[in-house]
């Protein structure tokens, strides 16, 4: 039971190991797209990644308080569509901002529905929001049964070429988040957080309010989601009912890479913020490296499997060798 | 204290039975005719045989606790039934070597599950659709997007049409019936079954009286997508035809019909006959919300509410306080 | 500060068991009251009442004569109330100062919790255990990495860090050295003059003795005498706390001696060596009941986990002169070993499955396939009866049982297996008096079969009243052995604190 000092140090740098893959991923990248430090490159870059981010910091905070959120992909899903079919290619500012606004509560109300099947009636997380992501998914495809609807043209080009003091719009979303995480992580919300995630019982035992924590996390989520979605609409300037459920591995993915335990009460959401712009930049890596293109979708799947993989392959070896 | 108790599986039935009743007030419902009624109701159970037998390896793994789910049964059926479909071609010669390799290959993905989970520490429902993913593209890397082939005559026979004329149950059914009792005999006629309920109640017990844990877990779900490629076999034999997503629709129901069944999501009770019995209440609901005409998205939004109601009443997990 | 604390009348059910069903308890101010019973009756779930853990099903607390009625822990907090847990209230991913200060954490203008202040004041509260601890403590340590015993501590002084005026110690100095149940003590009468009350829950009778001023005793859920402890014994105590008098009769006593039972060696161990052990030898005879005794957490379970194949170790291992190297329970199982683990609900039982399953668990290949359930069935009856198992039926499930019942569906299943090799660790924590002796007649009986049995006991009593030898263990090493007139309650004791009977003169 006794852990070894390696093991106490990297408990306390859980972002370490992304901030590795991160920059070794960042080296194979440069040889692909040498240009990709560029002003353009580099905004291109972050505004594909941004919704994976967004939905990985929800997903790590969900994580962290001992949970799991299937749902966030279909959350983003009902923002794209309802932004999609209620604004119009034709809406004017006024229409935008409102919707922008409704979208928001739309993913704290779903992300509270979650929150109180998982914290009030004490469901298991997993099945019950993968159930609720039936549900909302099944939402999003009513909204906007085929692909199609949108934003006008000139808030997508607005959104995709606005970079202030020469830096992507996406770095200063991701220094907002990530000041809001430093803040949040050092109150006291932040130590229940991390109880309720540790050792919930204990928790409870302690009088942390255990059922309340868990159900903010889904609510969290469920705004990040709703975020996501936003910046999805955004990016595409279209609507798709299917676009936000395969995020919702990928979100995972990257809360895993980025040295979050998937047990909870370990890690922060910085090292999942890296391990989303890793994985951003591994498929990116795939659409550089020339592979047939039959081949593409295998490559990447084996690739977010060989990524989940790869902190239980370190222990693994670890294990063998002491 | 005298508690009220109807075992799961009897009470699944009787909830399909209820539908069935009073779907015969709808108007486009079932049942108003007699003779009707019976042919419509041996139709559902003939089409329950897929979903059960694709729910059967769900069963297994959901079992054996732990978070036990695979969400790379749909992909799996989609790929044996084009792997059978393309081996066969139509020849009656070829359809035992398929079924040989359907069995193998959904063997194989399993295998890989249960690696990951078991030796890499992977969380069961992360890992299963890391798999989905990958067995996915696989679809695509040898299909390249379309498939030749057909089924051959033998199996149309044995799979889609009665046993007699004047005996009007389909010998699908009766397939299932035999593999019901097989099922039994694995779950609670054999020490594999015993062993599988001892590891999805608690592994540390299970460990100390001497069971192999990694090895049953492992075995369990090799099983399961064994199952889930025999589901795929099966499915192609009465359809007589695929496409890419023929078994995405079966892998929310196949979860639902072992909750349905009364199976512990949380592992270490259960049975195949309550996931028979649920296979039948899924199979109802989808037929009827397509005799409704009711389109994609409601049909999802129902599923996922079933789930939800499900796990709500069978799924509390104990209270912080008591 | 309050004055008083009353319980009256109180009942709480957990399902369809009883846990109290009259439980009453009056605690005053700088007093300190010893809540004993056996396990099962009802002791955890008072303390439970008292801190708002559980919600009542009847009776009332009054606080100085108020009714008062605590819907959360936090509201028992708010009123001054800290326990001290058994099962301990800790995050292990979260460091002491965290886990001390957890929902009272100091916090700046902008809600910031203020790390410096809270360091200094965790380091305040443990310079009051400071010299006991066995690893360089400080407040930024992760709990995970501390040995039991400071977790224990961390535990205490988490309770009372908010300065309450009535601390329930549950069960608080199971894990704790002698050194630090003294210091414990101390703290206690100082606690006492600072107007503070005192709860304090044990199975152990020499430290409620030191301790208690009152007493107060539960037997089935009901509070069946309280008083002074001045005025009542140790055997008129345990009197209260069974019904018969019966499970002091264990003792083999006379009929020990210092021959030895039987010249073959069964079991020969050496250099036995793992993260925690640190060579471990000995040599056991057939039909030996051996004890293990030392403080708690000095390698026991892990010599016992590490022969049955659980943990992996370096050395050699002999069973009747053959070596063998198990590397899972499974190895040592078919080699005829068994073990019963400390935490039965954790590692020794299937809650939610039935007798039955539990029973067959190790043994079900033996019935082939498909499997003779109906043998199955007679084979586990006779088990049961010959252990005097109450129950149902077979096919109900293992929660349904009390806590000595269930220990003997985990001893049974190995029964069923005939082993001869019997690794016990700890079997009798948390069983009734009653089932006690029954366990130490079984023990004795199944050693004059000729099993070999190694037996870890926290109950000094047990091991000097039931084994042929004891080995003390200290830090992962046999200190020393003690057999026939030097087994003695004195030298247990000296040599567990680590003073080897050698090294005293």
């Amino acid at each position: 039971m006794k852990q070894s000092r390696w093991d106490v140090w990297i408990g306390r740098q859980p972002a370490l190991f992304a901030l590795i893959l991160l920059i070794l991923a960042l080296m194979i990248n440069l040889i692909f797209q040498p240009n990709m430090f560029a002003r353009e490159t580099l905004n291109s870059n972050m505004r594909v990644f941004l919704p994976i981010i967004l939905l990985a910091v929800g997903q790590a905070i969900v994580i962290l308080g001992g949970g799991i959120d299937i749902s966030v992909g279909a959350i983003a899903s009902i923002v794209n569509t309802v932004l999609a079919t209620r604004v119009g290619l034709d809406g004017s500012p006024a229409q935008l901002w409102q919707f922008v606004f409704i979208s928001l509560l739309a993913g704290l109300l779903a992300g509270a529905i979650n929150g109180f099947f998982i914290a009030y009636l004490r469901l298991q997380p997993i099945i019950t929001t993968f159930a609720t992501s039936f549900v909302y998914a099944g939402l999003a495809l009513f909204i906007l049964p085929n692909p199609g609807g949108g934003i006008p043209a000139n808030v997508v080009s607005l959104y995709r070429n606005t970079t202030p003091f020469s830096l992507p719009l996406a770095f200063y979303i991701i220094a907002i988040v990530l000041l809001a995480w430093m803040y949040l992580s050092s109150t006291r919300y932040g130590k229940f957080l991390f109880a309720v995630g540790g050792k919930a019982d204990a928790a409870y035992e302690t009088a942390v309010p255990v059922t309340w924590v868990q159900f903010s996390t889904y609510v969290i989520s469920g705004f990040m989601a709703a975020l996501a979605g936003i910046a999805i609409t955004m990016l595409s300037g279209s609507g798709n009912a299917d676009i936000g459920g395969p995020m919702t591995l990928n979100s995972i993915t990257a809360v895993v890479i980025g040295g979050n335990a998937l047990s909870g009460g370990v890690g922060g959401v910085a090292g999942p913020v890296m391990g989303a712009i890793t994985l951003g930049i591994i498929q990116n890596i795939i659409s550089f490296a020339s592979i047939d293109t039959w081949w593409v979708t295998f490559v990447r799947a084996t690739i977010i499997v060989v990524a989940l993989a790869a902190p239980g392959l370190v222990n693994l070896i670890r294990r063998k060798w002491s | 204290m005298k508690r009220f108790s109807v075992s799961p599986p009897v009470a699944a039935l009787i909830l399909a039975i209820i539908l069935f009743l009073l779907s015969g007030l709808l108007p486009q419902g079932f049942g108003s005719d007699l003779n009707v009624a019976q042919a419509q109701a041996t139709n559902i159970v003939r089409l329950a045989v897929f979903l059960g037998v694709i729910a059967a390896g769900q069963t297994l793994v959901i079992i054996s606790g732990s978070e036990g789910i695979d969400l790379s049964a749909g992909s799996v059926v989609t790929l044996t039934a084009i792997l059978t479909y393309v081996i066969v071609n139509g020849a009656d010669a070829r359809v035992l070597p398929a079924l040989f390799i359907s069995l193998a290959v959904g063997g194989l993905v399993g295998f890989l599950n249960g690696v990951g989970i078991t030796y890499l520490r992977i969380s069961p429902f992360v890992m299963t659709l890391g798999m989905a993913g990958v067995v996915s593209g696989a679809i695509i890397v040898i299909t390249h997007g379309n498939v030749s082939g057909r089924v051959a005559p033998i199996m149309t026979r044995l799979i889609a049409r009665p046993l007699s004329p004047n005996l009007q149950i389909p010998n699908a059914v009766i397939i299932w019936i035999l593999f019901g009792i097989l099922m039994w005999l694995l779950l609670e006629r054999s020490t594999f079954g015993r062993n599988l309920f001892a590891i999805g109640v608690n592994r540390v017990t299970a460990k100390l009286s001497g069971v192999n844990v990694t090895g049953t877990n492992l075995v369990t779900y090799s099983l399961a997508g064994a199952l889930a490629g025999f589901g795929g076999f099966l499915l192609v034999g009465n359809t007589g035809v695929v496409h890419l997503q023929l078994g995405q629709p079966f892998l929310f129901p196949s979860i639902a019909a072992v909750a349905v069944g009364g199976t512990l999501l949380s592992g270490g009770k259960g049975s195949y006959w309550g996931t028979m019995a649920g296979a039948i209440v899924l199979t109802l609901i989808t037929s009827l919300l397509t005799t409704m005409q009711m389109p994609e998205s409601v049909r999802r939004m129902v599923l996922g509410g079933t789930l939800l109601i499900l796990i709500s009443i069978y799924g509390r997990q104990r209270s912080l306080r008591q | 500060m309050a004055e008083l604390l009353s319980a009256r009348n109180i009942v709480k059910h957990y399902g369809g068991v009883v846990a109290l069903s009259d439980g009453n308890l009056d605690v005053h101010a700088r007093e300190v009251v010893a809540l004993i019973g056996a396990n099962g009756s009802g002791k955890s779930t008072m303390s439970k009442v008292i801190n708002g853990v559980v919600v009542l099903d009847g009776g009332q607390l009054l606080l100085d004569g108020h009714p008062v009625y605590f819907p959360s822990p936090q509201a028992a907090k708010d009123a001054g109330i800290a326990t001290v847990f058994q099962e301990l209230s800790l995050i292990p991913q979260m460091t002491v100062a965290e886990n001390i200060w957890l929902t009272r954490e100091q916090l700046n203008a902008f809600g910031v919790v203020d790390r410096k202040a809270v360091h200094r004041r965790t380091e305040e509260l443990l310079a009051l255990f400071e010299g006991t601890f066995k690893t360089g403590l400080h407040p930024d340590a992760p709990v995970a990495a501390l040995p039991p015993d400071e977790k224990q501590i961390i535990e205490i002084l988490k309770a009372i860090s908010f300065d309450p005026w009535l601390v329930i110690l549950d069960e608080a100095t199971a894990s704790l050295d002698s050194r630090q149940v003294q210091r414990l003590f101390e703290l206690v009468a100082k606690w006492k003059e600072q107007g503070k009350a005192i709860i304090f829950v044990s199975h152990r009778m020499e430290e409620i003795f030191r301790i208690a001023d009152k007493y107060s005793v539960l037997r089935n859920g009901k509070t069946v005498g309280a008083g002074n402890i001045k005025d009542i014994d140790e055997k008129q105590l345990i009197k209260l706390m069974i019904e018969k008098e019966s499970a002091l009769g264990f003792l083999r006593g006379e009929a020990k001696s210092d021959e030895k039972i039987e010249p073959e060696i069964s079991l020969e161990v050496e250099n036995l060596t793992t993260e925690s052990l640190h060579g471990v030898s000995f040599q056991i005879h057939k039909g030996e009941l051996i004890g293990i005794g030392g403080l708690r957490g000095q390698g026991q379970r892990q010599l016992l986990h590490s022969l049955f194949g659980d943990l992996p170790y370096t050395g050699t291992v002999k069973l009747f002169n053959r070596e063998v190297h198990f590397r899972h329970p499974r190895e040592a199982m078919k080699a005829g070993f068994a073990l019963v683990p400390g935490e039965r609900a954790r590692e020794g039982l299937l809650y939610i499955r039935s007798i039955l399953d539990n029973f067959l668990l190790p043994s079900w290949r033996r019935y082939g396939f498909p499997l003779k359930i109906s043998n199955a069935k007679g084979d586990a009856a006779q088990v049961g009866s010959s252990l005097n198992l109450k129950m149902a039926g077979l096919e109900e499930p293992v929660s349904s049982l009390s806590g000595g019942n269930a220990q003997k569906v985990v001893i049974g299943k190995w029964l069923m297996r005939n082993p001869q090799v019997l690794l016990l660790d700890d079997p009798t924590k948390g069983v009734d008096v009653g089932t006690k002796a029954e366990f130490y007649a079984l023990l004795t009986r199944l050693s004059e079969e000729g099993k070999t049995i190694l037996f870890y006991s926290s109950d000094d009593e047990e091991l000097i009243g039931l084994c042929d030898r004891v080995f003390v263990m200290h830090d992962g090493m046999i200190q020393t052995e003690l057999s026939g007139k030097a087994l003695t309650k004195e030298n247990l004791i000296a040599a567990s604190l680590g003073v080897s009977n050698r090294g005293a003169q």
